[in-house]
């Protein structure tokens, strides 16, 4: 059929996405009852995810205020909880960003996008789905946060605070698209990245700075107006830009939906199968070839070349120098907070998370070359040679890392060198995880909330970073003590570089 | 005699990724009714090329121009006259051959959409499978599928990427006459391909994409530089 087809009314947007709905209905074997029940399970095991937050969040809180104030922690608690819920939103907004917000899956940027069909109608459900999962992600950030906050907050308070933070998530969705339609959202992660970074080092400077001098004097608190202007206004902001979106997504070109959509893709399937790895490249921000290509004249062995070539990749994408800066203040943060700082099993929680994060940043050279080894096995190196040498970016890099982030921790020396005592395990955890195994899907599985998960899931997934965990305990010990005796320093140097040794020698490199 | 004016007019085009170009600028006219084929190596540029053309990539530099018009795909006029078939291999799981042939000519307002479907799912061979779902397809049952869909429905401009790929010798002979009569009747068609005889029997001119410069030559010249290799 070429120019003179016989033409009657085109279908909808809104149509084209009917008659889709209707045949994939026809042999869908899910009843109402099923839909209901699954509803019904899922309400039921966010109540009690809700309820179990709520009592968790709770008593840490009065754990925390029944402690008496601890030296050098002049950052009020509020002020920490703040710097975690725009941290959180920050990653929301950048995940946002790089999947969309709109997207169209293979299938429909295949055959929906080329109809005459108004588009605006035929990403209108897809709208609906990104601002649901939008206020979702909002209340499960606003909700331990205003749970966990030093003043006990009423129902009132709690209901507010979370409804705001779902309009604001939806505002978010709204001025998203906005971009997405002028093809402006490239700049949105490297923004909300450099904004998490400095909320999370800033507040860690300056409380370091001030530490047990004139300290912080800024308390961030709800503003004080009237309910109906606290909740109205952001209601009338969330719907207007969500209007807009939907006025302009007709707007969204089909290669940025149709790229935007294979991301959804990979990353739903990586989620689904719990491949961290593969959900990491699929989230990844893009980066960029140089404007120079690097000769390496000064590169004559293969071991030179492998780590010019970790150099390469570490330095290349700027996100990996946000998350080293985050990882070293992340701990310095909680040290400093009025309440957390008090607590050392809360700051080595937060040691752990940080020293974790940038192991995850020091080991992509690891996790690129698990994932196209026939560059590592063109090297006239033996497989283990290779890994060995791989770990020697993480290690300078983790040294700095450890030792800034310990010495300002606690304030002292000896607390730096324990630190740099640290980071051989890390930087063993940076390459293990690195070269991880994938999930065992042929073994025996268990039955979870999130479909069938094999048993050994737990040790895969925490492969590399147990080690690391492993060899900050005797930083966690030194924090129990509040000092670091000379033992402990040499203990904690000999029992790092072994498990670093162990982290190493075990990792394993795919054979084919 | 003056010059037929060109359905899609193409003006010192650079197309690559992130502002850097894969292929030399390239300028070429295709007049309505004819069919114009695009050659080139592995890697030359030729699927960059298409997508630029129809819309789906930005354009580095230069214009591409269909029926008068900087082509924009999000304008529903564009899509109504111009059916493309690349390289995507991509259908919702849960819809049968025949319901996605469908989606397409409902989607286009055909108003016999039944029997226009039922004419090319026997043209295209798919009489037998139609009714199953895309898993169950074997990979050149889908790709003949895809193909069948650019024909469900009224286009002015096709525009196919290697349109023979994963087909059988007997199904690229068919489909080479099949596109040659649309073009008779008035199909403007622009076509990628590496296969000598859809070539010589479909193309009136061929563009040649090459790094160094992008040239229209004769479907005999092209056809002795794709057996030259």
């Amino acid at each position: 059929m070429s120019t003179a087809a016989s033409v009657t009314a085109e279908l909808t947007g809104t149509g084209v996405r009917r008659f889709t709905r209707r045949a994939t209905a026809r042999r869908a074997d899910t009843s109402w009852l099923t839909l209901g029940g699954d509803l019904l399970s899922a309400l039921t095991t966010a109540g009690v995810v809700v309820a179990v937050l709520g009592g968790a969040f709770s008593a840490l809180r009065e754990r925390i205020a029944a402690r008496p104030p601890a030296p050098a922690t002049d950052l009020p608690g509020e002020l920490t909880a703040l710097v975690a819920a725009l941290v959180v939103a920050a990653a929301v907004v950048a995940l946002l960003s790089r999947l969309g917000p709109l997207s169209a899956t293979p299938a429909a940027a295949a055959w929906w996008l080329p109809l005459p069909a108004d588009r605006r109608g035929l990403l209108r459900g897809d709208l609906r789905r990104v601002g649901a999962v939008a206020v979702v992600a909002a209340v499960v950030v606003a909700l331990p946060v205003v749970l966990a906050a030093p003043a006990a907050p009423t129902l009132l308070e709690v209901v507010v605070t979370v409804l705001a933070a779902a309009l604001l998530a939806l505002l978010a969705v709204g001025v998203l698209v906005l971009l997405q339609a002028r093809s402006l959202t490239g700049w949105v992660a490297p923004a909300a990245g450099s904004l998490a970074t400095v909320a999370v080092v800033v507040p860690a400077v300056l409380g370091t700075v001030g530490a047990g001098g004139s300290g912080w004097t800024w308390v961030p608190a709800a503003p004080d107006l009237p309910l109906p202007v606290l909740a109205g206004v952001p209601l009338l902001l969330a719907a207007g830009a969500l209007l807009a979106a939907d006025r302009v997504s007709g707007r969204v070109p089909a290669g940025a939906l149709r790229d935007r959509g294979t991301a959804v893709l990979v990353a739903s399937v990586s989620a689904l199968s719990l491949d961290t790895r593969e959900l990491g490249r699929a989230l990844g921000t893009p980066v960029h070839p140089p404007r120079r290509a690097r000769r390496w004249a000064r590169v004559h062995t293969p071991w030179q070349a492998v780590v010019a070539g970790d150099l390469a990749v570490t330095t290349r994408s700027p996100w990996r120098w946000g998350q080293l800066a985050i990882g070293t203040a992340l701990p310095v943060l909680a040290a400093r907070t009025d309440g957390l700082g008090g607590v050392p099993a809360l700051v080595a929680v937060a040691v752990v998370l940080g020293w974790s994060l940038a192991a995850v940043a020091l080991g992509e050279p690891s996790r690129q070359a698990h994932g196209a080894p026939a560059a590592d096995r063109s090297l006239p190196l033996g497989a283990r040679d290779v890994v060995r040498a791989r770990a020697l970016v993480p290690l300078a890099g983790l040294v700095v890392v450890c030792a800034v982030s310990a010495g300002l921790v606690g304030l002292g020396w000896e607390w730096a060198a324990l630190g740099a005592a640290t980071a051989p395990a890390w930087a063993g955890a940076a390459v293990r995880g690195g070269y991880r195994p994938e999930l065992d899907w042929s073994g025996p599985v268990l039955s979870s909330p999130v479909g069938a998960v094999p048993v050994t899931v737990v040790f895969t997934l925490l492969r590399g970073p147990d080690l690391g965990i492993l060899g900050s305990v005797p930083l966690v010990i030194g924090l129990l003590l509040g000092v670091v005796p000379p033992l402990l320093l040499g203990v904690a140097l000999g029992w790092s570089v072994l498990l670093g040794l162990v982290a190493v020698e075990t990792a394993q490199r795919r054979r084919s | 005699m003056m010059a037929k004016p060109g359905l899609l007019e193409v003006r010192d085009l650079s197309v690559g990724y992130g502002g850097e170009p894969v292929c030399a600028p390239v300028s070429v006219g295709v007049a309505p009714g004819t069919a114009l084929g695009v050659i080139g190596p592995n890697g030359a540029g030729k699927s960059t090329v298409l997508q630029t053309v129809v819309g789906l990539l930005p354009p580095i530099a230069g214009t591409v121009q269909f029926d008068g018009r900087p082509v924009d795909e999000r304008e529903a006029a564009f899509r109504r006259d111009v059916a493309t078939v690349l390289d995507d291999d991509a259908f919702f799981p849960s819809l049968t051959g025949t319901e996605h042939l469908l989606l397409t000519a409902r989607g286009h307002g055909v108003a016999d959409a039944d029997e226009v479907v039922d004419a090319e799912v026997a043209e295209f061979g798919l009489a037998e499978r139609a009714h199953a779902l895309p898993s169950a397809l074997s990979s050149g049952q889908r790709r003949r599928l895809a193909l069948a869909a650019a024909f469900v429905r009224p286009a002015r401009l096709l525009v196919l990427d290697e349109p023979e790929r994963r087909l059988d010798a007997q199904m690229r002979r068919r489909l080479a006459a099949r596109v040659a009569a649309e073009v008779a009747g008035g199909l403007t068609v622009v076509f990628a391909s590496h296969d000598p005889e859809f070539l010589s029997t479909v193309a009136r001119r061929v563009l040649v994409v090459d790094d160094d410069a992008c040239t229209v030559v004769s479907p005999k010249d092209a056809v002795a530089a794709l057996h030259a290799g």
